[in-house]
């Protein structure tokens, strides 16, 4: 991996960046401050702007308005050398489908002036993306799912600092998705930037950063955490006792001062408590528990799905809008 | 049955609709062909071709006028570009193509003719094509029998004025005998002996000079009385060109040209559709390093096509290779470096894959029409024929001709035009592929 510049500023930034094509409006004031070494989801659904974001960041689009540092310079004064510390990953595949596997990736290295150390980059990438055994294989004979490792391995061969990933997982089934993430983790362990657009929600989990874009508009930046917490008001701890939870309780419940949110009864003997955070709310609620003769049978923190998180946040910013 | 039938008006609607929406592409299948049928149509001259004639005479020859005499009423089939007594002066310019048609004139015709023999007056061309061989061969000979007529009418003439003196020769004859006649019966045989003695001297003259008139006719040939002058066709190449020979050049040219047009045509049109082209804009390749990894690869597989298609001709069908080998493959290089550069502006202009095979076909239709692969461009008339330079084809054409079958070296000029057309292309095409490389929007 290029070793990224020692510096504090944003490896992507952003303000007001804005885009129309013809007279359509595709994105609006976005603005990014994206930090080195950790991994960006751009999460929206189909047609919401987040390839034309992709396009605007590698320089691919000139924006219409507004302003954008990638790398420190703006992306369509990028010289050959700033590339080459990029990699993208497009929405389609776009290698030859009449080259073998191992083929593309060395015209993937030529293309980036690999030269020394290509063989071992590309054995090495084969196996990251556990297609060596498949690299003799045309590339139009392998599956979906090979077509999108190679075309990630073709998008790593040349170590970059900076990836652009425009839906790497659109169409692909479970547990090659969570392989996927596992590979971004471990690139971003050695040291790169993952800008990582997806439409499956859930996929938010796995980022340090998320991005939620709707018909073109940047709604919210925050961790996933940040997220949940816009989302539902706080972070939420699910309480079973032994006995039976009377009103009377919840209502007492909501009376504490870590409480933030409004409880719910979702048992006989369960309720849904929205805290200020998880971790000091679930001994003092032991406590409560213990003070009022209540059993307390488990007691957890609950991560939403972020299918849910993602409802209530648009309902929320909408509302909110 | 009712199923049967909506499903295949499933397909009926589907493929009608999809060639509905590419007008364009509808209208350039049926009117391409069209236009180029009608420029050929406009430009063909279908009459037979004027050949420049030079004539080659001795500065002193007595045949000096009559020679441009009867060469500036021989009809509109010959040019009259002069006479000069400088044969290899005329020969150098039959080689430049400035003259189609050298005529050596032999300095002692008239006596050659007069010895009783056949003058033979000396065509050189510089044609390969068979069919212009024979052309001005025919040239050539229709060219002699016309001035063997005109000879034949003046020398009839002249028999007649010989044959009118003879009259009188004949006719002075018999008033001496009959003068001599008359003065036997009046005067006996001693008086005629002493008074016409001068008379049959005269008559003995007369008779001997209608003898030797009339043996001069008979000693004459037939043959030289009625053609003094027979002409002989040479051409610069020596060897006689088959239809076979002549034609493969042109074919090697046609096909590498259409393969390397088809080839590069496709090249960047199908980066395009495959999305590749987004790959190349995020990344640090550059318009120029694109253009010239898909030149140099193309022109591998081209300079190999092209080796396979020679040693097929070569050895399969015989074709004599007269000329050198490299100016053979520098013609093909200069060739594929052309066409290329032709099939790179295409890919770049077109839209789709078909529609850059389309294009590779009309090109392919309008070089097999204007490059002189089938047509001598001379049947072209000038503003059409400009159409027919801006082909590759018709420089590599000529010049492998040249090559191949005269063994000339290359012509200069018209490498040098087809090396600056494959130039011009090259930038036209890195100027097109930069501003698509460029922001696209």
């Amino acid at each position: 991996m290029a070793s990224p510049a020692k510096t504090d500023s944003p490896i992507i930034w952003s303000k007001d960046l804005s885009k129309e094509i013809g007279d359509q409006s595709i994105v609006r004031d976005i603005n990014l401050n994206i930090p080195r070494g950790l991994i960006f989801g751009f999460i929206g659904p189909s047609g919401c702007g987040k390839t034309t974001t992709i396009r605007l960041l590698t320089g691919v689009y000139r924006p219409s308005d507004g302003e954008v540092r990638v790398i420190g310079k703006h992306p369509t004064n990028f010289t050959p050398r700033d590339r080459e510390r990029i990699g993208y990953m497009p929405q389609h595949f776009a290698l030859y489908p009449d080259l073998t596997v191992w083929e593309n990736l060395r015209f993937a290295a030529s293309i980036y002036g690999v030269g020394s150390g290509r063989t071992k980059r590309i054995r090495h990438l084969l196996e990251f993306t556990e297609l060596q055994e498949h690299r003799r294989k045309l590339t139009r004979q392998i599956s979906g799912g090979m077509k999108r490792r190679l075309s990630l391995a073709a998008t790593l061969i040349h170590r970059p600092e900076l990836l652009f990933l425009d839906e790497p997982t659109a169409g692909v089934d479970p547990v090659l998705r969570r392989k996927f993430w596992d590979y971004f983790e471990e690139l971003r362990h050695e040291g790169a930037t993952l800008f990582v657009t997806t439409q499956y929600v859930s996929e938010a989990n796995y980022c340090d950063l998320v991005g939620i874009m709707i018909e073109g508009n940047l709604l919210i930046v925050d961790t996933p955490e940040g997220l949940r917490r816009s989302a539902l008001g706080g972070e939420v701890v699910i309480l079973k006792t032994q006995e039976y939870l009377a009103t009377a309780y919840i209502d007492m419940i909501n009376q504490l001062p870590f409480v933030q949110g409004r409880t719910e009864r979702t048992g006989e003997n369960e309720a849904s408590i929205v805290v200020e955070e998880a971790s000091t709310a679930m001994p003092a609620l032991i406590e409560w528990c213990a003070k009022h003769n209540l059993s307390v049978d488990s007691i957890q923190a609950y991560l939403a799905p972020f299918d849910d998180v993602f409802v209530a946040l648009i309902k929320k910013l909408s509302k909110d809008n | 049955m009712f199923r049967f039938l909506i499903r295949i008006s499933a397909f009926i609607s589907k493929e009608l609709a999809e060639i509905l929406r590419q007008t364009p592409l509808i209208l350039t299948l049926v009117l391409g062909p069209f236009l180029i049928l009608l420029l050929f149509g406009i430009g063909y001259r279908s009459e037979a071709r004027p050949l420049r004639t030079v004539f080659v005479l001795d500065g002193n020859s007595e045949m000096k006028q009559q020679v441009e005499e009867y060469a500036k009423n021989l009809g509109p089939q010959l040019i009259y570009e002069g006479t000069t007594s400088d044969q290899n002066a005329a020969m150098n310019n039959l080689r430049r193509g400035t003259v189609d048609v050298v005529v050596v004139v032999p300095p002692d015709a008239m006596e050659t003719i007069q010895n009783n023999q056949q003058a033979v007056v000396t065509l050189y061309h510089n044609e390969i094509d068979p069919y212009q061989v024979s052309y001005v061969e025919a040239f050539g000979e229709a060219y002699i029998g016309a001035i063997n007529q005109r000879l034949l009418h003046s020398a009839t003439k002249q028999g007649q004025e010989q044959a009118s003196s003879m009259q009188g020769t004949v006719q002075t004859a018999r008033g001496s005998v009959q003068s001599l006649r008359q003065a036997m019966e009046q005067g006996g045989f001693q008086a005629v002996q002493s008074d016409k003695k001068d008379l049959v001297a005269k008559m003995e003259n007369d008779l001997t000079k209608l003898d030797s008139q009339l043996t001069e006719f008979d000693r004459m040939q037939p043959n030289v009385m009625i053609s003094p002058f027979k002409s002989e066709i040479k051409g610069l190449v020596r060897t006689r060109i088959t239809p076979a020979e002549f034609f493969a050049p042109a074919v090697v040219i046609l096909l590498l040209q259409h393969l390397a047009v088809t080839f590069a045509s496709l090249a960047i049109v199908r980066e395009h559709s495959s999305g590749s082209m987004e790959l190349f804009r995020v990344s640090p390749l550059g318009s120029f390093e694109i253009l010239i990894g898909k030149y140099l690869s193309y022109l591998i597989i081209g300079g190999i096509l092209a080796a396979a298609i020679t040693a097929t001709i070569v050895l399969g069908l015989k074709v004599p290779m007269q000329g050198s080998w490299r100016d053979y493959a520098l013609v093909l290089l200069v060739l594929l470096f052309t066409s290329l550069g032709l099939g790179f502006v295409i890919s770049l202009v077109a839209k789709t894959e078909m529609q850059a095979v389309q294009y590779a076909m009309f090109l392919l239709l309008g070089s097999v029409f204007f490059s002189g692969f089938f047509l001598d461009l001379r049947y072209l008339l000038e503003p059409v024929r400009s159409i027919s330079w801006a082909l590759p084809a018709t420089y590599g054409i000529r010049m492998l001709q040249d090559t191949a079958l005269r063994g000339a070296p290359i012509n200069a000029l018209l490498l040098f035009a087809l090396l600056g057309i494959g130039l011009a292309l090259l930038m036209i095409s890195w100027f097109l592929l930069r501003r698509r490389l460029q922001l696209s929007v």
